[in-house]
């Protein structure tokens, strides 16, 4: 989970705080800026700018800093629709990074303790793992196993899977009051532990109500269409 | 000997005592203290809602002092002010440059200010006799970006910047009062004590500073990080502070003992941390990476307690309420989540 970016970057830039705000303008300045129209001096510096092994901070007489004079220079009134492309451009990007992975279809079932490590440790580092442990005849486990038929369906990059309790090979663990409980990994990491879940819900549940829990935990990827992304840009009143 | 060798030899013993005095009084480590405390068991947060309104990244969000407003600032050159119960927007306020870095909220809740790129630090009147948003000051006098500012009252605000100093201004004058001078790389952050007689800031060059706001001396220093230090903040108690780091670490530092007590950091996580909040005991400590995750550390323990978002990896910034029942954090994809 840490390191995916650096992972499919060529030089590892930094994204968020006043570095990122840096960096973004740095990207922005490089796509917008029409090369062949500068003057050598600035057709240098953004040279400089995207080479990607030229160190990005200046030491200059042991001071570390992290924008160079000319780059002060450089920043003037903004070009309002190249930025606006290029807000669009990012969002876009970053969508996309994240719904790259393999994709699954319905509810896998696992049948040993040992099919269950496999699932949580071997599957990609970006595949979210959820995992329903249910017991027949318990309430509430038939409902939930339906609902992860629908759920697996809309979310096709996510793996469902079930298993009985019996089977995990720790039975004396789950015992009938924490039953069912949804379990979801990714990356071999427990990110969301809910045992008896069906508390959260009333007694007449559906894939909806699961979907909008999970969701609440930040568990579940947007759906295809991403929010926002297909939007007019309208100004915000 | 020269009068320079002299002094360095005196910097040199002078160096050696201030090693001496914290070693003495480390006896023991923060870990080996709390061994025996309960863990504080796994925190699951759940959203509780989303604030829709931005159209790009957020860089940037503070909460105002009644916990319910917030102001945040985006790539798409916004500054909004919302209410965070009912999600409405109160204003919506364009910027004159889009690459804002901070903004925060004066606690009277009168004033708003951000800053970035631009090196100055603009003063927004959000009680007008109007009814609308205007820029009533616009502080300029550093030569690098403004990377970090936060309000003492109405008319007075301290700010951190790129050009390696922080500096306390007049808002009514638009002149700097003190300027704080001696970290040798840019300034990223800082905070204010809770009684505002001091602030610390944090700094590309790996140390964290103590400073005395009224006389602008810099009171302490703190070394440890290997890498740049992006984010501080204080400890509620105002005893101590923690740091967050390029070098993929946050540490604890205490003001009394002069030294860092402790260290969150973990095999797995090799990406810098760009944000920290504390809970409102300080038990937690909140940590935006730079990989947009963001996890949650039990502060005395120095253990992992949970993580915030799962799968889709957002958080751009972060803020906890004052009165610790909200966390808020800004997305790459326009949107604010509150949770708890």
């Amino acid at each position: 989970m840490s390191d995916r970016i650096a992972d499919e970057e060529p030089v590892a830039v930094t994204h968020t705080g006043p570095k990122g705000v840096i960096n973004d303008w740095r990207k922005f300045k490089l796509e917008s800026m029409d090369q062949e129209a500068l003057p050598p001096n600035k057709r240098e510096l953004l040279r400089q700018m995207s080479s990607p092994h030229k160190p990005r901070d200046s030491c200059v007489g042991g001071i570390n800093r992290k924008m160079s004079a000319q780059e002060y220079e450089l920043i003037k009134e903004d070009d309002e629709k190249s930025l606006r492309k290029y807000r669009k451009q990012c969002m876009q990007e970053m969508h996309e990074r994240l719904s790259f992975g393999p994709k699954f279809e319905g509810v896998y079932d696992l049948d040993s303790g040992e099919a269950f490590l496999e699932v949580i440790e071997k599957e990609h580092r970006l595949t979210v793992v959820v995992v329903h442990i249910f017991k027949d005849g318990v309430q509430g486990c038939e409902v939930l196993n339906s609902c992860m038929d629908c759920l697996a369906t809309e979310y096709p990059s996510v793996k469902f899977c079930r298993i009985s309790a019996a089977a995990t090979g720790a039975g004396e663990r789950f015992s009938d009051d924490v039953l069912p409980a949804l379990l979801v990994y990714k990356a071999g990491e427990l990110l969301g532990n809910f045992l008896a879940v069906t508390q959260h819900f009333s007694e007449e549940f559906f894939a909806t109500d699961v979907e909008a829990f999970l969701n609440e935990y930040g568990l579940l990827p947007e759906k295809e269409c991403g929010p926002g992304a297909d939007e007019d840009e309208a100004d915000v009143e | 000997m020269s009068e320079l060798e002299q002094l360095r030899q005196e910097a040199e013993q002078l160096r050696n005592q201030i090693r001496d005095a914290r070693k003495a009084c480390n006896d023991s480590s923060l870990s080996q203290i709390t061994a025996g405390l309960d863990s504080v068991g796994r925190i699951q947060m759940r959203t509780r809602r989303t604030l829709r309104g931005h159209l790009a990244k957020i860089y940037a969000m503070q909460w105002a002092t009644d916990s319910r407003l917030l102001v945040s600032a985006s790539q798409d050159g916004k500054l909004i002010i919302w209410d965070s119960y009912s999600t409405n927007k109160i204003h919506a306020i364009p910027l004159r440059s889009s690459w804002v870095m901070t903004c925060a909220y004066a606690p009277s809740g009168s004033y708003a200010a951000c800053g970035g790129l631009d090196n100055i630090c603009s003063i927004y009147s959000l009680k007008t006799r109007e009814g609308n948003v205007r820029v009533t000051r616009e502080l300029s006098g550093h030569t690098g970006y403004l990377s970090c500012c936060r309000f003492l009252d109405d008319s007075q605000i301290v700010t951190s910047s790129g050009d390696t100093t922080c500096a306390l201004w007049d808002i009514e004058t638009g002149q700097q009062t003190t300027t704080f001078t001696g970290h040798t790389g840019d300034v990223m952050s800082l905070s204010l004590s809770p009684d505002s007689r001091t602030f610390v800031s944090g700094a590309c060059d790996a140390s964290s500073k103590l400073w005395d706001i009224r006389d602008g001396m810099c009171r302490q220093s703190f070394t440890g990080h290997v890498s740049d230090i992006n984010a501080v903040i204080f400890f509620p108690n105002g005893n101590a502070f923690t740091t967050g780091s390029d070098d993929a670490t946050c540490r604890l530092f205490d003001l009394r003992a002069d030294q860092e007590l402790m260290m969150y950091s973990h095999d797995n996580i090799n990406c810098g941390i760009t944000s920290v909040a504390f809970s409102k005991s300080g038990r937690l400590l909140l940590a935006g990476y730079d990989d947009f995750n963001c996890n949650v550390w039990d502060t005395l323990k120095g253990e992992r307690a949970g993580v915030l978002a799962g799968h889709d990896n957002r958080v751009s910034c972060l803020g906890i309420s004052s009165d610790g029942m909200a966390l808020a954090t800004g997305s790459w994809d326009s949107f604010l989540r509150i949770w708890n």
